[in-house]
């Protein structure tokens, strides 16, 4: 099982910037357009917490209207980390649903498919970026299919 | 890479901005509050700017290809649901006359396609001439405004004008167009040589 690792928020910003394109739209953040102090006070409100495993950055936040259910997001098409991630999140916050917005074009939505999430739907024209709107995927998963 | 990158201003550029502020001619020609201030207050000033005036005012840093600090831009007056902003760029005195041109347009095309900005307002005092001559900011001008700017000493008249996304779009079929006519022309001059 791969090992995912919490980092601390100065951390998690730091790799979040080094993620390049692909950590654009995770958890709703950019950081083309936020800068590290802005991405801080963002993971804070939305109570984040990002782990890595390797190369790969995997996130969650909980949804403050339904305790038992946490937005997760990832950089890469990896199912493994975001296995891990759910893991832990059904482990320790008994988290029974997963809900991931997921920019079109990224390729962590490969990673969200082979993990079991379901697409559910599409936010057309959800968020600008490189002069266009841009689709945003709308995936859920549950505990009982998307673990390993 | 690109020839310009633009980052996000970070506490690391403080120094080199705060040495630019206190530059003879950025007083001249933006503002000359540094004078009255120390280093510190300044220091302060920009990193509040980082840390809380995200909704009302951006820094950026402008790069050349190797990375070094080329000079800064900034965006004030920020209005998001009208997609309007001022903008205000200052070049480091051994880049200017290179980089000042590629600096502000890598500056617009990075508001433009990530920040969603529509519509840009430039403002030059009117004696400031080191980017546009004083016949190019005479035909750019939209409103003069006389006793803009009070800066080292003296009343200075500003420019002002906007570019909008139908001004940039025109701009770029216009050097499309330019583009395609030089081509035929060397198109044509090749095939009269055969």
């Amino acid at each position: 099982m791969t090992e995912i690792q919490r980092l601390d928020p100065a951390v998690a910003v730091a790799e979040l910037r080094a993620s390049g394109d692909s950590a654009r739209g995770f958890l709703g953040l950019d950081p083309v357009t936020q800068n590290d102090s802005l991405l801080t006070q963002e993971l804070e409100s939305l109570q984040a917490q990002l782990f890595s495993a390797g190369e790969t950055l995997v996130g969650f936040a909980p949804n403050a209207d339904q305790p038992r259910q946490a937005y997760v997001a990832s950089t890469s098409a990896d199912p493994e980390p975001l296995r891990a991630l759910l893991e832990f999140l059904a482990t320790y916050q008994r988290c029974t649903t997963f809900v991931a917005m997921v920019p079109d074009g990224v390729e962590a939505a490969q990673g969200f498919a082979a993990c079991g999430f379901e697409r559910v739907g599409v936010l057309p024209r959800h968020r600008w970026q490189n002069y266009d709107w841009q689709d945003v995927l709308v995936y859920v998963g549950r505990t009982d299919t998307c673990r390993s | 890479m690109p020839f310009m990158t633009v980052r996000h201003f970070t506490e690391a550029d403080i120094p080199v901005r705060t040495e630019l502020l206190r530059e003879n001619k950025y007083q001249t020609n933006l503002n000359d509050f540094a004078m009255s201030a120390d280093d510190r207050a300044l220091a302060e000033g920009m990193a509040r700017t980082i840390s809380e005036q995200h909704h009302t005012k951006r820094l950026f840093t402008m790069c050349g290809s190797k990375g070094q600090v080329v000079g800064f831009s900034w965006i004030t007056s920020i209005d998001w649901r009208s997609q309007a902003c001022e903008l205000s760029f200052a070049v480091l005195p051994r880049y200017r006359s290179g980089f000042g041109f590629k600096a502000v347009e890598a500056a617009h095309e990075y508001l433009r396609e990530q920040l969603h900005m529509d519509v840009i307002i430039n403002q030059v005092l009117s004696h400031n001439t080191m980017m546009l001559s004083a016949d190019e900011l005479e035909a750019n001008a939209q409103i003069r405004a006389e006793y803009d700017s009070y800066t080292v000493g003296r009343w200075r008249t500003a420019c002002y004008w906007t570019v909008t996304r139908d001004d940039v779009r025109d701009r770029k079929l216009r050097e499309q167009a330019r583009r395609q006519e030089i081509a035929d022309r060397v198109r044509a001059g090749v095939q009269g040589l055969s």
